[in-house]
């Protein structure tokens, strides 16, 4: 009876698959009558070997299993972290050493240094009522400019916007372009309903991208534990289907290498590649917050002691007879004179005339936009005054 | 077994055909016996059996026209499909993507194109608005060109911070450096019959608010497909709201090559002297009947004009910058205490009837000086009507902006015809909807105000 609703049911519904092909497959056994003696007898020959066997779901491909277990999220012995220095700087693994010319990785610090001192000055200068507003990057720089190293010119770099840069990413595709997109986003910002729009779009589309998330262990207040209960981020990447890496943020080497090897096979195999940069935030989110109100000072000190990526890459520099005490000093004033010079002269520049305010708002300025233009203009003839004037052109 | 069988084929049956919306099929075969014991009829409980309800407007063609080439008989799907279609041929880094449209769509809009252009060109995205607009953007930023479709403009919130936040603000925000220009995006709008909470809204008042994008609402098959090209070309983002209630019911002779229908300009549709209608989408044919019935009931005189584009949109059309210098304040101020007495008077004379004349032509001269339209400064009385909810609606801001550019014209109130301030309902529809009769009202009053 039940199969005979069921092969009438497939009749109704239409030639789906999945009811219609099972209805008239169960008709085959003996004793079942009705509509089965009416139907050809090939149709129930198609090419399932044997609907026992294994599932036929359009969702998943997977075997069966006949107990009934939860998968357990394994966070204590989660993805373990790629390192290629140990903490004094040695290569641990000799085959994973990069080999990278003396030349590159003095480049390679004297970046992430003169990063620090800008970080300094413009942290200052806000304290200072200079600026308005700054964030410094104090124990991240090994992320930053490990993985920009292992770029080229012409790839795409995108701050924050995830699924614009899967956007970029397609285009790139299609254009042959050889580029590949890399997006950078915080394990805060990895729980935005964006990330997960960008990754489950770039494993689908089949985008050359790579995501690269730096988990700094704290968004603004908010710890990690209190930001996701699952293994991190690397770990959600699998979930949708893509290769995926947790490296040590702090090690300029193992981030230059994952990055290197996922710009490769993403261009090469135009699929995206997530890489989860663990670090450690050592300065306050923002110059608005002072983070002793969420965290001890001396799990700050840790970090700044004992795990820099800045200090790990001056230790391996210094074994190799690259780099000694005396570069170090004339190379602090060097480019904490660079920052200076460079802050100094931006200062001295009038900021661009207010009429600017209403530009570029689209290609070209509606009338509307025009006539609030010049109401702006005639209300500062008038009471101009009132308004910091003096430090903008005219 | 067998009965089983039949009742089981008999019953999807009546469902298919139920949902068809058949009902005379239906009482048909209540007849055929097993059904009669156990579905009942209707007037069993005394209410009248439904049918789904007539379409509360006429789609009214616009003339063939003569100007692009070869036309063909299209519906507002088929201009779409022809938009795209135009688009994806000249433009080798068109795209077009969207949830379903791989198979041609919910409405039968990107029927075609696959085939045609490769599935790289047009394909399905996963289910997610705000991966559809933020992978647009992306797109659009590499110069490509993005047409991104929004399956209904319903579901458009939770792409609402991708156009907002980001595709409004992508030019602005790097000084030029970079833009989302070549971004587009469609969105099935506006009520349908049965659509309810989901599939009937009109949400062009929020983006509305949004400097940095355009948003378009094209009445026709023919104004949709130019309309549609040009939102393509133009360097900025853009929304394109398609009334699906015209995808199929309105057909109309199209150009089979590409066009061009500005943006940012208002159509008079139809001139008149007494009451300036406005409207956009569906809406535009509800008022253009309006204005038919003003004409014929009560010898009113009325100019219908379809705004097109929301936003930038195109207040010159709808109003004049008042300019005293063009007539002289006096002279418009003595028109209107000349109007005010002869309706407070009863009074007709020649004299007075003279200097209104005087000032109409006073400020239809002013109006030629200008080479400018203004509708309101002609006709001294506005209605905006709309499916879109009342308070906030676009019809405010039309609203405003004309009562301080054209107050010392208005003869009566501005009049907002529009939806109630309520979800949109399934079963209250009818009552919902601002129908030719609560316009015709609505402009009743304004006349005799």
């Amino acid at each position: 009876m039940a199969v005979a609703a069921a092969a009438a049911a497939a009749r109704i519904w239409g030639s789906s698959r999945g009811l219609g092909q099972a209805g008239l497959l169960l008709l085959r056994r003996p004793g079942a009558w009705g509509l089965a003696r009416s139907l050809p007898q090939r149709r129930a020959q198609q090419h399932f070997p044997s609907l026992d066997d294994k599932p036929q779901f359009p969702g998943a491909s997977a075997e069966f299993v006949d107990k009934l277990e939860f998968i357990q999220p394994n966070v204590i012995s989660g993805i373990p972290v790629y390192r290629v220095m140990d903490r004094q700087g040695q290569i641990i693994n000799p085959s994973e050493d990069p080999h990278l010319p003396q030349e590159k990785v003095l480049k390679f610090y004297k970046s992430m240094t003169l990063l620090n001192t800008m970080d300094r000055i413009l942290y200052e200068s806000q304290r200072q009522g200079r600026i308005s507003f700054y964030m410094t990057n104090y124990g991240e720089e090994g992320t930053h400019v490990g993985s920009a190293a292992a770029l080229d010119n012409t790839d795409l770099v995108f701050g924050q916007y995830r699924e614009a840069a899967v956007g970029a990413a397609y285009a790139a595709k299609r254009a042959n372009a050889n580029r590949v997109v890399i997006c950078y986003f915080g394990e805060g910002a990895a729980s935005e309903g964006d990330a997960h729009a960008g990754f489950n779009f770039a494993a689908t589309l089949e985008c050359p991208i790579i995501f690269f998330c730096r988990n700094n262990g704290y968004a603004i207040s908010t710890p990690t534990s209190e930001q996701y209960r699952g293994d991190g981020i690397a770990a959600r990447g699998p979930g949708y289907g893509i290769m995926s890496i947790r490296v040590d943020g702090n090690d300029v080497f193992a981030v230059y290498n994952a990055t290197k090897e996922a710009r490769r096979r993403a261009v090469a195999e135009n699929q995206p590649f997530l890489i989860e940069a663990m670090t450690y935030r050592i300065g306050h989110h923002s110059t608005s917050d002072d983070s002793s109100a969420y965290r001890s000072v001396d799990e700050v000190s840790y970090w700044d002691k004992q795990d820099h990526p800045i200090s790990r890459l001056r230790h391996h520099l210094q074994s190799r007879g690259w780099w000694d005490e005396e570069q170090e000093k004339a190379w602090r004033k060097q480019s904490r004179k660079k920052v200076m010079e460079a802050f100094e002269q931006a200062e001295r520049k009038p900021k661009p005339s207010p009429s600017l305010l209403f530009s570029d708002v689209y290609q070209e300025m509606p009338p509307q936009l025009r006539k609030q233009q010049e109401a702006l203009a005639r209300h500062l003839q008038t009471y101009g005054e009132h308004y910091p004037l003096d430090h903008f052109e005219k | 077994m067998a009965a089983l069988a039949a009742l089981a084929a008999t019953v999807g049956g009546l469902l298919r055909l139920r949902a068809a919306g058949a009902e005379g099929q239906w009482r048909r075969l209540r007849g055929a016996g097993l059904l009669r014991g156990l579905l009942q009829p209707d007037s069993a409980t005394g209410v009248a059996a439904q049918r789904r309800h007539v379409a509360h407007f006429t789609f009214q063609p616009d003339p063939e026209p003569q100007e692009y080439g070869q036309t063909q008989k299209m519906n507002l799907f088929q201009a779409i499909t022809s938009a795209l279609d135009n688009s994806l041929a000249k433009d080798p880094t068109a795209v077009i993507f969207g949830e379903d449209v791989a198979f041609g769509g919910v409405f039968r809009c990107t029927v075609g194109l696959r085939d045609k252009y490769g599935k790289d060109r047009v394909f399905n995205t996963p289910l997610c608005e705000q991966g559809i607009v933020g992978f647009g953007i992306g797109v659009a930023v590499t110069g490509a060109t993005a047409i991104a479709e929004i399956q209904f403009a319903d579901y458009i919130f939770p792409a609402f911070d991708q156009i907002v936040n980001e595709a409004a603000k992508y030019r602005y925000r790097s000084g030029d450096l970079f833009n989302c220009g070549s971004l587009t995006i469609r969105a099935p709008w506006g009520c349908v019959g049965h659509g309810a909470l989901y599939h009937s809204q009109s949400p062009e008042a929020f983006f509305a608010h949004c400097p940095g994008i355009k948003v378009v609402v094209p009445r026709s098959p023919f104004q949709a497909k130019g309309l549609l090209l040009s939102c393509i070309e133009d360097k900025n983002p853009c929304i394109f709201f398609e009334p699906k209630i015209l995808y199929r019911a309105a057909v109309e002779q199209v150009p089979v090559e590409p066009y061009n229908i500005p943006l940012s300009q208002a159509e008079v549709i139809q001139e008149g002297s007494d009451v300036t209608l406005v409207a956009w989408g569906t809406q535009v044919h509800v008022i253009r009947e309006v204005a038919s019935m003003a004409q014929e009931k009560l010898g009113v005189s009325c100019e219908v004009i379809d705004l097109r584009t929301i936003l930038p949109w195109d207040m010159d059309t709808v109003c004049k910058k008042f300019r005293e210098a063009a007539y002289g304040k006096e002279e418009l101020d003595f028109g209107r205490r000349m109007t005010v007495f002869e309706r407070n008077s009863g009074f007709k004379n020649n004299t007075v009837l003279q200097l209104k004349i005087n000032y109409i032509q006073q400020c239809q001269k002013g109006k030629k000086n200008d080479s400018l339209q203004g509708s309101v400064i002609k006709t001294g009385r506005l209605l905006i009507s709309h499916e879109a909810p009342l308070t906030g609606g676009f019809a405010s801001e039309i609203s405003s902006t004309v009562q301080e550019e054209c107050f010392l014209n208005l003869e009566a109130p501005i009049s907002r015809v529009c939806g109630y301030d309520t979800p949109f309902p399934h079963i209250f529809e009818p009552f919902y909807i601002p129908d030719k009769w609560k316009c015709y009202d609505a402009l009743r009053k304004m006349i005799n105000y």
